[in-house]
């Protein structure tokens, strides 16, 4: 479980999983960075600066298990534009086995969605239509989905 | 010290128009300074609350409105905080006056929603959520409050049924309120047979697409009493932000508005038992329980009954009127001005003005927020007779 510490002051850049360049690349990799608190235990997607729960800035980048459970779910019917060519599609909030939460999509009809269902995370290189969507410096990014597992 | 009161208030017309955002603010300046002395005589600073610059391609809207009314020269700024943006000038403006900086701030809230369509409204609107996980998965601001909306049914003994009884109330309401975009009732079934937006959420669970622009003067009681016109008091102030993430935080426990709420409370000495009239954030149905619930109103899990008069709810509610106006679902939800419209409503309702909507009310609560929920929201205490 031992990870990547916080950048010290002048050593932030892409390559740190601390940015979301770096965070984007690991996922490309395939691997999910949380970043886990050394005081309190919370893990926060994706790593960061300081912890949200306890305000501490002893965080850690730790890979996160791909596992979880659907905590919530809702079907987008009405996207952004340039998303409008692939809707609807099931969006969840998926609780990790670790307890870190994630929004992503699901990647089964919303009838077939429930709360408590097992699903698991996947990486894909983003739709023509995400690329639409994307900023400049976003557009090559992975995306991640769950599916039912 | 003395508390900052609101001394005048108006609005523009709410709802679908071919005026600009400066046009629906020349519209509100109007109604709230008539018989007023000019506004440059008056206001020493300008608070703007406005969401975006997609609907109109235009920021600087301090500078712009300060300019429009008359007050070249003053300090004037946009401030931004999504839906609660309204809120969050009239706290800048009653924290100027609370603290002796100013003696008179305009609080003022735009918004042109209609000016890029609904496709341009959703786009302007999911920039709310967070760009690295929510919005890169195709998450949208009513989806957001969906996910939140899913789990309170799951949770609670609540339905889809309950939470459309919200939205038939805030309409029964508007219908009695000259300056809602719905002044009509509609029934349960209206809202159970309307499309899905977002499912568990339905189009008549959501609040329209607005135009519409707020001015609030907020001044001493010293200078108000100069002045033409009723005032009331603020009390209280309390804000806060969570996380921007919904993923991040408790879908059916607003950490933010119980802070938020609990301040502004602190401030003016009072608990939610104390508070006569609300007006609450129901950008979609979900959030006037979850509201609620936070603010101490209701207990956890049955806010949902919000819609039943004081009296038939559960054990444990207080005897609070929801959303006089008739909430954003049916008042309307120009979202910069948002929070002004309540302030408006509750102005309204402590001077004797709300006409057939007026209830027996000494203290309001209002509650804005922004960013799905929780992000950011803003809490204040006004009271009757300054």
């Amino acid at each position: 479980m031992t990870g990547e510490r916080a950048p010290a002051a002048g050593e932030y850049g892409p390559d740190s999983p601390f940015t979301l360049p770096g965070f984007f690349d690991a996922l490309g990799e395939g691997r999910l960075l949380g970043g886990e608190c050394g005081d309190c235990g919370a893990v926060l997607l994706p790593p960061r600066f300081a912890c949200y729960a306890c305000g501490s800035r002893d965080v850690t980048a730790v890979e996160q298990p791909h596992t979880g459970t659907v905590y919530t779910y809702t079907q987008v019917r009405r996207p952004v534009p340039a998303l409008e060519p692939e809707a609807p599609f099931t969006v969840a909030v998926v609780e990790l086995d670790s307890g870190a939460r994630l929004s992503g999509r699901l990647t089964v009809e919303y009838e077939e969605a429930e709360i408590g269902m097992p699903v698991e995370l996947s990486v894909r290189e983003p739709t023509e239509h995400e690329r639409e969507a994307a900023l400049a410096c976003e557009a090559d990014w992975p995306v991640h989905a769950f599916e039912p597992r | 010290m003395s508390d900052p009161v609101i001394a005048a208030v108006g609005s523009s017309p709410i709802g679908r128009t071919e005026l600009t955002g400066r046009d629906l603010f020349s519209a509100a300046m109007a109604e709230a300074f008539e018989g007023l002395p000019e506004p440059a005589e008056l206001v020493d600073a300008v608070y703007v609350g406005n969401q975006s610059e997609a609907y109109e391609h235009q920021i600087m809207y301090g500078t712009l409105l300060a300019e429009w009314a008359g007050l070249r020269g003053v300090p004037a700024e946009r401030v931004e905080g999504c839906a609660a943006a309204g809120a969050l000038a009239l706290r800048h403006a009653v924290r100027d006056v609370r603290s002796g900086e100013h003696e008179a701030v305009l609080a003022a809230g735009v918004e042109r929603m209609t000016a890029a369509g609904t496709g341009g409204a959703t786009e302007a609107l999911s920039a709310a959520t967070d760009r690295a996980l929510e919005q890169r998965s195709g998450l949208t601001a009513p989806a957001g409050y969906a996910l939140l909306a899913q789990r309170y049914l799951h949770e609670f003994d609540a339905t889809e049924r309950d939470l459309a009884r919200i939205a038939v109330k805030n309409h029964r309401n508007a219908a009695r309120n000259p300056r809602a975009q719905f002044q009509r009732e509609i029934d349960v079934d209206t809202v159970l047979e309307s499309a899905y937006v977002a499912p568990p959420l339905k189009l008549y669970d959501s609040a329209p697409v607005s135009d519409g622009s707020a001015a609030v003067l907020v001044t001493t009681p010293e200078r108000a009493r100069q002045l033409p016109g009723d005032a009331v008091r603020v009390t209280g102030t309390g804000a806060a932000a969570n996380n921007l993430a919904v993923a991040d935080r408790e879908a059916t426990r607003m950490r933010g508005a119980e802070r938020a709420a609990g301040t502004a409370m602190e401030e003016a000495g009072i608990d939610p038992s104390d508070v006569d009239i609300a007006e609450v954030h129901d950008a979609f149905t979900v959030c006037e329980p979850l509201i609620a619930e936070a603010v101490g109103f209701a207990p956890r899990g049955r806010g949902v009954e919000s819609a039943l008069p004081p009296g038939e709810r559960s054990e444990g509610w207080t005897d609070v009127h929801m959303s006089t106006s008739g909430g954003l679902k049916a008042r309307g939800h120009p979202i910069g001005a948002t929070g002004l419209l309540q302030a408006i409503e509750a102005y309204e309702q402590l001077t004797g003005r709300a006409g057939d909507r007026q209830v027996d009310a000494e203290t309001a609560l209002l509650m804005n927020e922004g960013g799905v929920s929780d992000a950011v929201i803003v809490g204040h205490v006004l009271e009757a007779g300054a």
